[in-house]
Parts: structure tokens; sequence; C-alpha cells
């Protein structure tokens, strides 16, 4: 029921992100028409373009013609990409699942990972140097770092490209080599961010499992004379994975929303990116379809992870 | 104990996923020895010229879509003549109201149709389209009627005998009208257009994967000169300049259109690359609000120009790589009056100036003040240019120097747009791009309150307005460059803006590229001629 219920608000508390984010956008100066830099561009071709584009019409005007167009389910038409907006997004949706998808994996096995090492001997060296590495690379910018990876890994070594989905002239090879170009292509950008995220993973999950380690079902658990092993791996593990599948289901927005900075550095040609040229631009159509994608994600994603929480501790199962 | 053995299995898990990685990692062996690689910022933004707005789509798709004429770089000596192209040549009707254009009858679309004078009467009818809304319409106001003769003989009919008729009859790409009238205009927004793509030009598409790659390959039946010699030029799209210039130094391009001066000197100093330096046909400037009353006084306006040192702007912003500008046409141009000679720098006579038009630091706190008010003014830039950061900071400081209290300030370029038409601003340090063709009206001629012009500063001389009307329909090029003169001189003495630097363009090309002509009309000129070893 309370799923139900959830999903009932969702189309209203989209349409109030839509309308928050649609003033917003209003509200910032300039419009698609000013932003382009072409010196052919005359004022009189920048009025001529406003008409084409509907920006004349005012803030109101604009908004009740978007929101009619979106209840026929036309997100309407890219200023800047020149296409519809439906079309825009859904190309970059796939490049963006596949890098955040990846990053998300990377970062809860090593997330994972890390907490078990970290856990077993609290306080230990090996904590410590885990706590003084994840802390270091969760608080360093993620641009910081892929310009050093790019610097080390691509200019230095050369041992993997430093930007794009694929080689130079890739189109003309065959499937087998052009999945292992965009594997290549993949690995560094998708490092960057499943380190950057597992950093914050181990964390959270090395205390919660130090939490349920002290709580007294694992101290039965040790008086019945059952292995540590078991006691980690099934009595300790599950409820403690907790805090990590809220962090998995927030991460919903990024697996659609993308990153800025990385995809912009690496030319992952994903939402993230499209979003950050689209905002520059003002290109309100592509701006108002990428939060509505977002804000789908946030709901949906901040509902997944109530369910998978209700999985992983029997506590917080709804009646 | 187990655990160690789980965490020892998953280990080893990640470290054979590592090598099975790893070992994919020799990258397979790729011959580029036929492939030009160009590094570009952003993506072009439709295959159909009527539809896209930025520079960089306009010069790729000529390299596509043929032109009537091409415009010659030969603005120094005279308004910039025209070469025959699609058009072998073009007489102008007795009356003056006439244009007639003679068609090559080899060409052909690279689909094996000819291309016809039917072409050229479709092109315009699509350029002046309401639901096409091309941007470029504007210079075809002046254009009633474009009529087929015969296949190959086309005329344009003016409403208005003027000096850019073959210019504006010429401006925009000739399109397939075989293949693109069967698509009604009305659904030329939501079309892709990549698969009804043909091209009479020396390229045609082979690839495009958007935000990534756009790939053109030689054009086998381009008939306008020899097909090119470059079979494949790809263009790679990095939205950064920072990874664009990492890329190009790791020796992935041959090509990049855009460099900031210190990015031209690391260039410099990589043997395998040159720098392309060519005037770049932009000024930068200080727009100075001329309805502030501290600004309304020409003297003013002077002192302040005289107290800002453009050498050491052009020294440290530019690397050396721009020069003083003297006035509103580029040194360049053919109208340019070489009398003129740019403000000199001179901050005891600035201040004396400042005396004379009333300012004195009266209470002798370092800042100079009038009737009780403090000489105050904000220079206002936006933040996506540092070039333009740079020059504000060293301004400021050279305004300081003579007891102006300056502060700098910078905002986001849609903001400094909408203040710069609002005229809220005292001095906004900008740059101007100039068209080949000289068009001082927007920029100098009075403005009425309603419309809107790129007269931020709300200039305003009659006399200048009565000679910029009257230039308008002179014919004689003498004459012309006379009341050109004129104007300059007259704008100089008013000093609405501080000129700056002329800046220079610099591009990176690899050493292994041979044969390329560089000219500020596109970075891709003679591409068709471009060689690789």
């Amino acid at each position: 029921m309370t799923i139900l219920r959830r999903l009932a608000l969702l189309p209203l508390l989209v349409l109030l992100v839509a309308t928050v984010t649609f003033a917003v956008v209003q509200a910032a100066p300039g419009t698609y028409a000013d932003t382009i830099d072409n010196p052919r561009l005359t004022p009189a071709a920048r009025t001529h373009l406003k008409a084409l584009y509907g920006l004349d019409q005012g803030a109101r005007g604009q908004y009740f013609h978007w929101l009619g167009a979106l209840a026929q389910g036309d997100l309407g038409r890219s200023f800047l990409f020149k296409q519809p907006v439906a079309d825009v997004i859904a190309t970059a949706l796939l490049p963006t699942i596949l890098l955040a998808g990846t990053a998300l994996a990377m970062d809860v096995i090593l997330g994972v990972l890390l907490a078990l090492i970290s856990a077993r001997r609290p306080g230990g060296w090996i904590d410590r140097i885990l706590t003084i590495l994840s802390l270091g690379v969760y608080g360093l910018p993620s641009f910081w770092l892929a310009g050093l990876a790019i610097l080390l890994f691509s200019l230095t070594l050369g041992w993997l490209p430093a930007s794009h989905m694929a080689s130079v002239g890739a189109d003309r090879w065959a499937a087998g080599a052009r999945w292992l170009d965009l594997v290549r292509h993949l690995i560094l950008p998708a490092s960057i961010l499943g380190i950057v995220g597992a950093a914050s993973t181990a964390r959270y999950l090395r205390a919660s499992l130090l939490d349920v380690r002290r709580s007294h079902h694992i101290l039965a658990a040790r008086a019945r004379g059952i292995t540590e092993s078991r006691i980690l791996w099934v009595h300790t593990l599950r409820p403690a994975l907790g805090p990590l599948v809220t962090l998995i289901g927030l991460s919903l927005p990024v697996l659609v929303g993308g990153s800025v900075v990385i995809e912009t550095i690496f030319s992952w040609p994903g939402m993230g990116r499209i979003m950050w040229q689209a905002a520059v631009a003002r290109d309100i159509p592509v701006v108002m379809g990428c939060t509505l994608v977002g804000a789908v994600a946030v709901i949906l994603g901040s509902l997944v992870a109530d369910l998978l929480y209700a999985w992983a501790d029997p506590r917080v199962r709804p009646q | 104990m187990r655990i160690t053995t789980g965490i020892k299995a998953a280990f080893c898990f990640i470290l054979c996923l590592a090598l099975i990685v790893s070992s994919g990692c020799t990258p397979p062996t790729e011959d580029l020895s036929d492939t030009l690689v160009i590094g570009v910022l952003a993506d072009i933004q439709s295959w159909n010229p009527y539809l896209t707005e930025t520079k960089f789509s306009e010069d790729l798709l000529a390299l596509v879509y043929p032109s009537l004429a091409v415009e010659m770089s030969d603005y120094h000596d005279h308004p910039p003549t025209f070469a025959p192209a699609l058009a072998k040549s073009w007489d102008l009707g007795s009356d003056g109201l006439g244009l007639t254009f003679h068609l090559r009858q080899d060409l052909v679309w690279n689909d094996g149709q000819p291309v016809t004078a039917d072409d050229v009467v479709f092109t315009w009818k699509a350029q002046t389209s309401e639901e096409v809304g091309w941007y470029g319409a504007y210079t075809k106001d002046f254009i009633d009627s474009v009529e087929k003769i015969d296949d190959f003989t086309v005329s344009f009919r003016f409403s208005q005998v003027y000096a850019y008729r073959l210019m504006d009859a010429n401006e925009g790409l000739i399109i397939p009208s075989h293949l693109w009238g069967k698509i009604p205009f009305s659904d030329w927004h939501s079309t892709d257009w990549l698969p009804h793509v043909v091209g009479a030009g020396p390229f045609v598409p082979v690839g495009h994967v958007p935000q990534q790659d756009i790939v053109l390959g030689a054009n086998p039946s381009y008939r306008l000169g020899a097909p090119a010699t470059i079979d494949r030029v790809v263009w790679r799209i990095v939205p950064d300049q920072l990874s664009l210039m990492t890329q190009l130094l790791a020796g992935e391009f041959d090509f990049v259109n855009s460099l900031a001066p210190e990015e031209a000197q690391r260039v410099e100093a990589d043997p395998d690359l040159q720098v392309v330096d060519i005037p770049h046909r932009g000024y930068t400037h200080i727009c100075w609000n001329t309805t502030r009353p501290e600004l309304a006084d020409p003297r003013v306006r002077r002192a302040l120009g005289m107290a800002i040192n453009r050498q050491t702007i052009i020294d440290t912003v530019y690397r050396g790589y721009a020069r003083p500008s003297a006035g509103p046409i580029l040194s360049t141009m053919w109208a340019f009056d070489d009398s003129l000679e740019p403000l000199p720098y001179d901050p005891r006579q600035a201040s004396l100036l400042l005396n004379s038009a009333g300012w004195n630091d009266t209470d002798g706190d370092g800042t100079l003040e009038k009737d009780g008010r403090p000489l105050t003014l904000e220079l206002l830039t936006n933040a996506e240019n540092h070039m333009r950061q740079d020059i504000c900071m060293l301004a400021t400081r050279d305004l300081r120097a003579i007891g102006v209290q300056a502060t700098p300030k910078t905002v986001e370029w849609g903001t400094f747009l909408s203040r710069l038409r609002d005229g809220d601003f005292d001095g906004a340090v900008n740059r101007w791009v100039e068209p080949t063709q000289i068009d001082l009206e927007d920029v100098w001629h009075t403005t009425p309150e309603a419309l809107e012009s790129s007269n931020y500063g709300r200039y305003s001389n009659p006399e200048v307005d009565r000679l910029i009307e009257e230039v308008a329909d002179v014919r004689d090029i003498e004459l012309q460059k006379e009341l050109y003169g004129q104007i300059q001189h007259l704008i100089v003495a008013d000093q609405p803006y501080t000129f700056l630097v002329e800046g220079r363009k610099l591009r990176a090309i690899s050493t292994r590229v041979q044969g390329s002509i560089q000219n500020d009309a596109t970075p891709y000129f003679n591409l068709e001629a471009w060689k690789l070893p």
C-alpha cells in the first residue's frame, strides 16, 4: 500500500520539481539566442531566433506551452541539438547507464571488500591505512583524480585511452575489437567514479559492521560456538548492509543523471554532459527534460532504497 | 580462517579480471596514415545548413554543400571579391536590380544527380521559409524573387540597389532539391538529416556519433577542383579546452582551431606541431556607458584610455600575439585610416585631463572627486573568458594609479549580455568580431529607445549618424574610404570605447600536414588540398 501511495504521489512531485526548475531556468539571465558565439548572428538575427523558439512569449506563456506539450507526452525540441528532446535524452542515457552502472558495481564490490578487511581488526594497521586512504580519496575532487589518472595511465604509460567511447577509426574494426575498445575506454572514467564511491561505501559499511558486531545476537551466536567467518558473513553482514542499500538506491539518480565532471573530462556523451551543455546554452527544453528524468529517478530511487532496506533488515519490513 | 579465504578469493577474482582486461589492452593496430584528426570543442548542430546557428556547423557543412561563389580574403585592399564556384559567371542587370548566375553544367550531387538551377531556387525558398526559420534570412530581405531561366541559369531580382547584392545572393549553401524538396518545410525540425545528405563539395559524411566523432570522406564525384587528397577526416569532439590541449600535445590531433596565447607557447615548444598565427577579425575594448554622468564627458573617457597600459596587456595577457587597436575599423581592413594612432599610454596626461574635466583629489585620500562625489567605476566582464578577466584586473590597477576607484566585476555570460543590453554597467571589457563587409550602424549609430542594437554604451553623435547613413549609398570606393576615415576620426575623438587590442587567431597544425592555406574565412579553407605523408 505504501508503495502504491508513493507511486501515486510521483506525478505531483515531478510537476512540483519541474515548475521550480522552470522558474529557476527562467530567472537565469540571457536566452539561447544570446549564448551562441557566432559573429554572423546580428541583433536582428538573434531577435528572429527568439521568436522562432518562442522565447519572446514571457515566462508564463513558455511554461504553459511546455506543460501543454508535456501533457501530450511531448518533451519539445532542443534548441541546441536540433532534435526532439526525447531523442537527445535517449541517445545520452545509454552511455551514462553504462558508465555509472560499471562504476556502481565497482563501488559496491570494492567498498564491501574494503569494509570487510577493515572491520576484521578495527584499529589494526591495515584498518588505519585503509581509513587514511579512503578518507583521502573521498576528500579529493574527482576532476583532480581524473587528471592525475589521465596523466599517469594515458599520457605517461600509454595503457588506456584518455577520452571518448571509441578510438579514431574504430568504426572500421570487427565487432570483437570494437567491444574491447569500448571496455578500454570505460576503465578510466568508471574507475574514478567507482573508487571515489567505494571510499565512502567502505566507511559507511565498516561503521555499520562494527555496530552490528557489538549487538547481542552476535554475542549469542559466538556463545553457541558458531565460527567467526559464519558470524561475519551470515550474522553480521546482512543486517549491516542496511545503510549500503540505501546508498545504492540513492545512486539511481546518478545512474541516469550522469556525472557532469567525469563525462566532460573524458568526453563521454552522457546525460551529465548534455545537461551541462544545455544549461550553459539556455536550452530550456533539454534542461527540463533532464530534470524530469532526474526527478523520477530520485523518487523511484528512494522507493527502491526503502524496499531494499526492508529486505536487508526485517525489523523495518512494512506490515 | 574462512574469512581470509573469502577475501583472498575475491582478490583473485579482481586480479583475474584485471589481467583479462589488461591483456586486451594492446590496442588493435590501426593505420591512421590516411586519416586527418581534428580536435574541436562542440558537435555540429545539424546536417541541414538552414537549421544550424554555430560557426563550426557552417564551416563543416561548407565542405559538403556547394555555394554559388566563394568570398576571397582580399578585404585588405578593397571590399572582398568573389571567385566562381557553382556559378561560373554572373552579370548585374542594367537597372541594377537583377543578378543572373550562369551555373556550371558538370557538377553532380554524390548520388549522381546534376546540380541545377532548381537547387538554387529551392535553396532560396528554404532560406526564406518561416517554417524553417533560418537565422540568416535577413540577408535575403531585399531579394524579391529567384527564378530559373533554364537548367543552368538562374536570375535574382532585388527590391533596391545596394553594395552587397552579390554577397547577399551568395549567402548560404546550395542544397539538393531533388531529395529535400520531398520533405515539407514543416517537418524539417523533426527530421534526422544525416541519411538525407548528398554533397557536391570535396567531402561527404561517412559517419557521425553525436558528441563523439564526425567522419567525412573524400567525395569521388567532386568536380569543382581536384578530389580531396586525404581519404578520411575525423573531427573528435572534446568538450573541455584543457582536455583538448592535453590530447593535442599527446599527439592525438593534427589540427586544432583555437588556441589561447599561453597554449600557443606550449604548442611552439612541441617539435611535431606548428602554430598558425593569422590576424583575427576582432578587437577587444572597454565600452563606456555614456549615460553615466561621470562618463558622459569625452575628456574623462580619453583620460581613462590613456591611463591603461596596452603594451602590458599585449605582453602578459596575449603573450605578444596582439597589436594595439586604434579605432572602430580593424587595421586589416581596406577602409582603415592609416593616419590613426592608438591612444598613447600617458598617465600623467590622463591626470591633467581629468583635472581639466573637474575631477580633483581635494581631500587627499588618493581618489578623485567632483562636487564631493568620488570617481568610482565598475569594470564588467564575463567569467568564461579568463583573458578578459586578466585585462579587467590590469585596467583596474592602471586606473587606480591615477586616482579612479575602479573595481573589476565578473559575471556569467548570460548575465553579462543582459546587463550590457539594459545599460546596467559603467565600463565593459568585451570584444567585437567583425564581418568582412563594414557595418558601423549596429554599434555606432544612435539607437532609438525601443530598438535593439549593439550600441550598449548609448553613444550618440549626430555627425557620425549622418556619415553612416551617407556612406551606405556611396558606390565609389575612394569616396567610401574618405567617409569611413571621417567617421573613424570622429569616433576616436569621442572615445566612447577605449580601443585596447586586436588579437591574433592561433591554431595548431601537425608538421605531418602539407599544403594547408590558413586564413580567417574558415579553418578548413583548402582542406581538400591538404596532404598527409
